[in-house]
């Protein structure tokens, strides 16, 4: 009979006494497996979803948007003639005040023409039609608003708001609008009118903020992407940006993405972590089998028999926990959007999805056989007898350089599966990196703790000694526990620090030096208007006010962006319209120029441009290089004059690029102001400017941060709940290592009891043993954890990195006392048991 | 004999109509069904009787770590039965060494550890160095580093040995400490316990199928189906199996 058919038949005789000894092992598998499927298929889910509802999010089959100004009547004709049907709708921000009440709000006011809402429907409350709702009605037209506008006006439906000049009777609220899932931030709720009354507001003026929309329906012949080609050969200089269903939802599609790649990275911590216990329940349970297979080996087993034998089991069992994982992976984004998928834009779309099954599948198996090979290749090489003294004496751990060759290849497999399948790979690739590390340091801890233990001078204490002994002793559960619970903390550590940090930087923004308001869409004629008010108020206030237009960047160097894959952090600078200021005379701090100079005063010659210095860099721009930007449908080209150092996080006015006076002079433009004063005057500036200036947008920065601190915590709490996962599989380990000594140390009590121990001697004894591994691992997962969150923090992010303790213990004292809690657990039954029946003679 | 105290003040081990009863699916097992027994000081005393009588129950009784079902127990004049597992345990770290068939050394812990626990439950500072002394007296200053499953059945015992006589204790209970042993080294053994009792005073109490070594005893007892039947004297001091 063939080796390996032999292998199979003794294996299947092995497992017919169950699976005792490998439940930790299925536990571990099945939860990382299932992180992994749960993630990839619920991030597949919502972008079968945006693919389902992507001519709903986006409004219409391809999307043309411009900004200031309309698109110029040949060019809606243009668009008409290549499609089946057009909507045009416009928005901007503006102010409603209740008309009965001394109430305001800002709003993203938002006016559609009648064939709006292409795809999708808008639903409104009481079942009212979108038409009449927003229709003109003996003179007075009608809206439908967000109910956050009326809660926050203390009006109902049948009141009235004024925008602008205009006054509206709100005849319905909102309830689900097909198109807004495409907005990643709002600074108002919602008010929806009819185009034609959107003039009546005069809010429509030069330079204003204002995005123009044009959704088409294209004929079935017509694919978007033909379309959008013919758009940029009839409209080269054409300064809109057209979107189609390839990119319906990119902000949430980055969101998706990005969220997705950390929850699947965190997941494969999971399944790391899991991985120490799969080789940990593979040594156990060959441990429990030497006196089979040394028993085969003497009476003539090869050694490839014994390797094989084995193997299979492990194989085996490894499907089972896969397979478990996997049926909790495909059904985990069924409860997770039966849970929250009202927040989602869009509506996932639940199905069995078969590549993240089978990445899952294949990081299960990858993950079994790199921390299993290595004790079942030293079963096969060390001889017979020796493994009856392998405990106590054992025999060099080095399993042959076959089965080295092969381990290590199938460790750069796995580490090249988490990059490749990954859809950011430096990021996955700093984290194969880093958990390298990681276990390593972890494993050095342990046998530092191993060798600091046995160097240690001996207690005159004797539960002391006990404790300090078993930390060292053959077979002594270190390196499982510190191992197994130090990853999972670690992780927990770094995410509970960010959250602190990136809280932090919010809070310190509201404390202090940001700006108090923004206020946008100050025409010309209002700036002296605005600044009599802040001179004239009977309190403090410090004002900068400039110039502002939108424009987008087509080319650097002479290479048209489409041409240009960016890096990706600053990718958002080439994506859609950039905010962009001219001005004569230099930054208020002449430091912040670090290359190149500022031009005079009086310059009066060719565009020149400052750009960020970060930005510049990153796209390989040097002073004197050229760019191209289209404003208002007219490409400016500039030199760049030199590169400024911006500090984005003091919130100020800041952009990526200040021009020169020249052309952008005369261009129709608004105004943008900052207003810096104390808090308790803040409202009455509003009041008074807002009241002044009606169609002037007033962004109170508090209110925003404090939405963003409110996103910020829910993603961090959902980061935080998936990095429990870690932990889990952490804990289970550690279980698993406890449970693998028990039989051992249920011996040992028995002993010691009979050689008179107390249980409080043993209690004592064992605590402490739990209590140091627990406190070098804490320790430990607090300086790696930490480290990870300062490098994100501080290279990644930028920002400034601040040190709390309160997060740190929230999260390192419970782990504590889990680690001292589960080995008390396996101590307590073990001084429970009975001494005679296992001094009995056999 | 209706009398609680020892009838001897040289008594270390007084058991009065001691039983154990044992549940079982089938029902309850009388292990054992009224024993009386003494043992004096310095005495040697066999226990012999065939398998199942009840003999490592007895000797699991008069440890502490078997709780009788009713009957009183005295060791060295000191009532036991009632004691919790703390107190018993402290008992048998002050006063009883134990022998046991299959050597029960902790596995992980090297021959001078293994000698040394009982040393260090009591507190002793110089717990290694006695240790080591008492595993010179047995003949293994050599392995003092090593672990049981570095040493051949015979080291192991005498390891057992001196981990019991570490304490120097009043009593020593061995059962059938020769069992998994060869005739020469197990000769060996017995010699090395009886030499040590006779230097301690230490009462013995050894369970043994073999008639020569129950022989060696100053006195035997023999068990049969949970009842001490049989009393041999001999020229040792008067004890007795009421």
């Amino acid at each position: 009979m063939s080796t390996i058919r032999l292998a199979f038949t003794y294996a299947r005789r092995e497992l017919r006494s169950g699976l005792k000894g490998f439940r930790i092992f299925l536990a571990c598998l099945a939860l990382g497996v299932a992180a992994i499927a749960g993630v990839g298929s619920l991030g597949q889910a919502i972008e079968a979803g945006l693919r389902a509802d992507g001519k709903v999010l986006l409004g219409g089959d391809v999307s043309f948007r411009t900004t200031h100004a309309p698109v110029s009547a040949e060019q809606r004709s243009w668009i008409e003639a290549q499609s089946d049907l057009v909507s045009a709708t416009v928005e901007m921000r503006a102010n409603a005040f209740a008309v009965a009440k001394d109430t305001r709000r800002l709003v993203e006011l938002k006016a559609v023409d009648d064939a709006y809402p292409l795809f999708g429907s808008v639903e409104l409350s009481g079942e009212q039609n979108l038409d009449v709702t927003i229709s003109n009605i003996d003179g007075v037209w009608g809206a439908a608003a967000h109910p956050g506008l009326t809660e926050r006006l203390g009006i109902a439906i049948g009141d009235k708001v004024r925008v602008g000049d205009l006054t509206l009777e709100i005849r319905s609220l909102i309830v689900k609008e097909p198109d807004k899932g495409t907005q990643a931030f709002n600074f108002g709720p919602r008010l929806l009118i009819a185009l034609p009354a959107l003039a009546e507001t005069n809010l429509v003026k030069p330079g204003s903020v204002i995005r123009y929309f044009y959704r088409t329906d294209l004929p079935e012949a017509t694919s978007p992407a033909t379309l959008r080609q013919a758009a940029l050969e009839a409209f080269p200089n054409a300064g809109w940006r057209i979107q189609d269903l390839e990119n319906a939802a990119p902000n949430i599609q980055r969101f998706v993405d990005r969220v997705g790649s950390f929850m699947t990275i965190v997941g494969l911590t999971a399944l790391l972590v899991g991985g120490v216990g799969v080789g940990n329940a593979v040594r156990t349970f060959l441990q429990s089998k030497i006196g089979t297979i040394a028993t085969l080996k003497c009476i003539g087993a090869p050694a490839s028999l014994i390797f094989y034998t084995y193997l299979i089991q492990v194989g085996i069992i490894a499907l089972l926990g896969i397979a478990i994982g996997l049926i909790i992976g495909v059904l985990a984004p069924l409860a997770a959007l039966g849970s929250f998928g009202d927040s989602l834009p869009v509506e996932g779309q639940f199905a069995v999805y078969w590549e993240p099954i089978a990445i899952a599948v294949a990081f299960g198996i990858l993950v079994t056989l790199v921390f299993s090979l290595w004790p079942l290749a030293r079963a096969k090489t060390i001889p017979g007898i020796a493994l009856f003294r392998d405990l106590v004496a054992p025999v060099s751990g080095f399993p042959g350089w076959k089965a080295f060759l092969g381990i290590s290849a199938l460790a750069i497999t796995l580490a090249g599966l988490a990059v490749f399948t990954s859809s950011q790979p430096h990021l996955a690739v700093r984290f194969v990196l880093g958990s390298i590390a990681t276990l390593v340091a972890f494993w050095g801890i342990a046998a530092l703790v191993i060798r600091g233990s046995k160097m240690l001078p001996r207690s005159r204490r004797a539960s002391v000694r006990l404790a300090i002994t078993n930390l060292h002793r053959p077979g002594a559960a270190t390196v499982g526990v510190v191992m197994s619970l130090g990853m999972g903390l670690t992780v927990l550590v770094a995410v509970a620090m960010l959250e602190d940090n990136l809280n932090n930087e919010v809070s310190y923004a509201l404390r202090g030096e940001a700006p108090g308001y923004y206020f946008i869409d100050l025409q010309n004629d209002q700036v002296q208007t605005f600044q009599d008010i802040a001179a004239n108020a009977d309190y403090a206030v410090r004002t900068e006010i400039v110039p502002m237009l939108r424009g987008r960047i087509t080319s650097l160097k002479g290479v048209p962006v489409s041409d240009i894959t960016p890096p990706a952090e600053d990718a958002w600078i080439l994506r859609g319209d950039r905010g962009l200021t001219w001005t004569a005379g230099p930054p208020n701090s002449a430091d912040s120029i670090v290359r190149g100079d500022w031009w005079p005063e009086d310059y009066s010659g060719p565009q020149l441009v400052s750009f960020d210095a970060e930005a510049a860099a990153a796209f390989n721009l040097e002073i004197g290089d050229k760019i191209e930007v289209n404003i208002l449908g007219r490409t400016i080209e500039a030199t760049i004059a030199n590169w400024r150092q911006i500090d984005w996080n003091d919130l100020g006015i800041n952009f990526v690029m200040v021009f020169s006076p020249g052309a952008l002079q005369n261009a129709p433009m608004s105004h943008i102001a900052t207003a810096y004063l104390d808090e308790e005057n803040e409202l009455t500036l509003e009041d008074a400017v807002v009241r002044t200036l009606p169609n002037v947008s007033a962004i109170r920065v508090k209110e925003v941060l404090g939405e963003v601190q409110v996103i910020l915590t829910k993603i961090a709490t959902a980061v935080r709940i998936i990095a429990i996962v870690a932990v889990i599989a952490g804990v289970l380990v550690l279980a698993g290592a406890i449970a693998a000594g028990q039989k051992g140390r249920i011996y040992d009590s028995i002993v010691l009891k009979v050689l008179g121990a107390t249980r409080k001697d043993l209690v004592f004894a064992y605590g402490l043993e739990y209590g140091v591994l627990g406190i070098v691992t804490s320790f430990i997962a607090i300086i790696l954890g930490g480290g990870a969150a300062w490098f994100v923090i501080t290279r990644v992010m930028e920002a400034q990195w601040s040190v709390s303790a309160m997060p740190v213990i929230a999260t390192v004292v419970p782990a504590l006392l889990v680690t001292v809690g589960a080995g008390m657990i396996g101590t307590w039954a073990a001084l429970n048991k009975k001494a005679a029946p296992l001094l009995r003679n056999e | 004999m209706t009398d609680n105290t020892p009838s001897d003040p040289n008594t270390v081990v007084l058991l009065k109509n001691v039983h154990l009863t044992l549940g079982s699916e089938a029902g309850p097992v009388n292990i054992l069904r009224g024993i009386d027994f003494e043992a004096l000081r310095g005495e040697t005393v066999s226990i012999v009787g065939p398998s199942g009588s009840g003999k490592t129950s007895m000797m699991m009784i008069i440890a502490g770590l078997e709780r009788p079902t009713s009957g009183q127990i005295l060791i060295d004049g000191r009532e036991i039965q009632d004691l919790n597992e703390d107190s018993l345990a402290l008992l048998r770290r002050e006063r009883v060494g134990i022998v046991f068939q299959g050597f029960h050394l902790v596995p992980t812990m090297s021959a001078i550890e293994n000698v040394a626990v009982p040393l260090e439950l009591a507190g002793r500072n110089d717990a290694f160095i006695q240790a080591k002394k008492m595993l010179g007296v047995v003949g293994l200053d050599h392995r003092l580093t090593h672990y049981p499953a570095q040493l051949s059945g015979g080291e192991q015992q005498r390891v057992a040995l001196a981990r019991a006589f570490a304490i120097e204790p009043k009593i020593l209970l061995a059962d059938e400490p020769t069992g998994n042993l060869d005739g020469t080294t197990g000769e060996h053994i017995i010699e090395q316990m009886f030499k040590l009792c006779a230097e301690f005073g230490t009462t013995l109490l050894l369970i043994t199928h073999d008639p020569d070594l129950a022989a060696r005893c100053s006195r035997s007892v023999s068990m049969a189906d949970g009842l001490l039947s049989e009393v041999t004297k001999s020229e040792a001091p008067t004890a007795r199996a009421v």
